[in-house]
């Protein structure tokens, strides 16, 4: 009797951790009517970080109830498509998402429509053909303009270079395939072609969003073009990795090196006159924006179909002027 | 009433249904159990909880990673280990969408490429391991760059969209409401299951990993019988490749990364010897729904999934611990 009694005390043991993990895990939150669902990618990076505090702060300002949920990381595909079908459960007035990549989250997409969920696509992840293929359709796209990012990378690059400057140029694309990355590399090739002939991009090469590959290919790049007079990078945190090569290779000041995001780490760097200049995008504004058009949406006003919010360039003056409204959305 | 001298020769109740469960499920009694109480505290906390469509939804969400657990369960049942799992599942996915997409040809081709391209990796992994004597570590890490590597240069790096709708139903298709997924699911648990636990195959397949030098004495083929797990392993990697390809209507191939732990957590967690010996199909099962109902609950309950994380962390941590102190209970008595 004793042995049994042990080994029943074991499993409450058992039943307490368990109960003791999903308690300490968060508090309970319980549905209200009208829930606003918001699936992020990762939190871990600051661009959804900011993007999530836009999202919350929208929400409490119109007074709406919602509950946010994020995946471990920006590849768990699968994990985020679980995720959302779970959220769909609390049956929800209005799904937004921000897919990991264009299709990992159809599925669930679709069941959201079938069931009368506004669905909105943040930061433009999902691809428009690839959406009436499927029969969905979403309540609106909110994002940056990635094409008008990269063209702005340009001008800025050019202001800095000279419109009759000639010389190499590298470019830093996203994940391979990734059409946030292509936008903003193909936008600034484009402008970067009609305002300086003279620039030669010798390279632009898949960096996976990742700064140590970015910094690999900026090394590899310099051997070859040692007279390297720009970078493009298409985030923040690869353009951080090409500074990090460039000012180890003792070039620093030279290369005039531009990101896209705007984050707190790139702030820092610009700052301290590293890194030359970042276009920002303003993920706090996106997620605010988000919230505060389906409320209309579900008002029944109308909200057009492409929410641009727009971008502004970070530079050292800028930073050190504070002047620029845009700037307390800069997070 | 006082401690039985005999108890040894008479059995408690709590050791008699953990015998019953061991013989009539090769299941271990505290799994399942944590599996039933999981659930009736996820049903108390939330209150979406305790629903068909929640429970089609765990299921759902938990076939992929079930079916590459089951996987796991037969390498590491025979001491060995595959590392490429999760590759070789996203390598099929992109073989499936290309064939069927690219190529245009017909939806079984496709599926026959997936699986194909999966076996065909495993096969690898077993002829490495067996006939070029390098550990099943080494040459299943490599297969894992491998096979990812060869997913991004087929795919050019982007996810292939637009199945034929034979595929796209063995992903989303829901005959008499169940997602095709989830039978294809339990069909291949209830098979696996046969054979691990009433065939010779199975009985080798343990007695291998057990003592791999008394198995060979015994009369076995070791190295053939490896070279049919792995090949088996990935062929049913690539079965798990094709499920997620179909529900998502595109091969991706990122997809999978870092599964191959998240299997191998499973199967330990279902009581399979992380160095061979013992192994239940069912028990993965269970492992793989424990992990799924903890993450549905917390999603459900808005719990960040880095908690998710660590909670699945914490439980397979116990689960061995609880396997550890009864072996070593036993030892004592």
């Amino acid at each position: 009797m004793l042995r049994i009694a042990k080994k029943i005390n074991r499993f409450t043991a058992t039943a307490a951790v368990a109960v003791a993990l999903t308690l300490g895990g968060g508090s309970a939150a319980f549905a209200q009517d009208g829930e606003y669902a918001i699936l992020m990618k990762t939190l871990a990076n600051p661009f959804w970080g900011a993007m999530g505090l836009g999202v919350e702060e929208g929400a409490a300002e119109a007074g709406v109830a919602y509950f946010i949920q994020a995946v471990e990381s920006d590849q768990a595909a699968e994990s985020q498509l679980n995720v959302c079908n779970t959220m769909l459960e609390r049956k929800p007035v209005a799904m937004i998402t921000a897919a990991i990549n264009s299709t990992n989250l159809l599925p669930c997409l679709k069941a959201a429509q079938e069931s009368g969920i506004k669905v909105v696509d943040l930061d433009g992840n999902l691809d428009p053909d690839i959406l009436a293929a499927e029969g969905i359709e979403i309540t609106f796209r909110i994002g940056s303009d990635n094409v008008a990012a990269g063209a702005q990378g340009a001008d800025y690059m050019v202001s800095q270079l000279g419109a009759d400057a000639v010389g190499a140029i590298l470019v830093i694309e996203g994940l391979s395939g990734n059409i946030t990355g292509q936008k903003r590399a193909s936008g600034f090739a484009d402008r970067l072609a009609e305002l300086a002939p003279g620039l030669e991009i010798v390279a632009s090469l898949p960096g996976d969003w990742d700064r140590g590959k970015a910094a690999t290919i900026t090394n590899d790049i310099m051997i070859r073009n040692p007279n390297l007079l720009g970078i493009f990078a298409a985030n923040d945190g690869m353009a951080l990795g090409a500074v990090e090569s460039v000012f180890a290779a003792g070039k620093g000041g030279d290369v005039v090196i531009i990101g896209v995001d705007g984050n707190s780490d790139a702030v820092k760097s610009i700052k301290s006159g590293r890194l030359s200049a970042s276009v920002a995008q303003l993920p706090y504004l996106v997620g605010k924006q988000a919230v505060e058009n389906v409320q209309r949406a579900l008002a029944g006003e109308d909200v057009p179909s492409n929410v641009d919010v727009p971008t502004m360039v970070l530079t050292q003056e800028i930073l050190a002027a504070g002047t620029e409204p845009m700037l307390e959305f800069v997070k | 009433m006082s401690p039985q001298p005999n108890a040894v020769t008479k059995p408690g109740l709590w050791r008699r249904a953990q015998i019953k469960s061991e013989e009539r499920l090769h299941v271990r009694l505290e799994s399942l159990l944590v599996l039933i109480g999981l659930g009736v505290i996820m049903s108390f906390l939330s209150p979406y909880f305790l629903s068909v469509s929640n429970f089609l939804n765990i299921l759902l969400a938990t076939s992929t990673i079930g079916v590459l657990a089951i996987a796991a369960t037969f390498v590491l049942g025979s001491g060995g280990l595959d590392l490429s799992l999760g590759s070789v599942m996203g390598l099929s996915g992109v073989a499936g969408a290309f064939v069927a997409v690219n190529l245009g040809l017909p939806s079984a081709l496709g599926v026959a490429a997936g699986i194909g391209a999966g076996a065909a990796a495993g096969y690898i992994n077993g002829k490495l391991v067996t006939r070029a004597f390098v550990p099943a570590f080494i040459v299943t890490l490599g297969m894992m760059g491998l096979a990812r590597g060869l997913a991004l240069v087929i795919s050019d790096g982007r996810v292939i969209y637009g199945l034929p709708s034979a595929l796209l139903y063995l992903g989303q298709g829901r005959p008499f409401g169940i997602p095709m997924p989830v039978i294809i699911f339990f069909t291949v648990v209830l098979i696996t299951h046969y054979i691990l636990a009433f065939t010779r195959f199975g009985r080798y397949t343990l007695a291998i990993g057990d003592n791999e030098n008394a198995a060979r004495t015994a009369g076995i083929d070791v190295a053939t019988h490896r070279v049919i797990l792995y090949t088996l392993s990935g062929g049913l990697a690539g079965l798990a490749g094709m499920l997620f390809m179909a529900r998502i209507n595109s091969g991706d191939p990122t997809a999978g990364i870092s599964y191959e732990l998240t299997a191998i957590t499973a199967a330990i967690i279902g009581g399979t010897n992380l160095f061979g010996g013992r192994g239940s199909i069912l028990g993965a099962v269970i492992g793989a729904l424990i992990m799924g109902v903890l993450q549905n609950g917390l999603n459900l309950l808005a719990v960040q999934s880095y908690y998710q994380i660590m909670a699945i962390g914490a439980v397979l941590i116990f689960a061995v611990f609880i396997d550890q102190y009864q072996i070593r209970k036993a030892a004592d008595t």
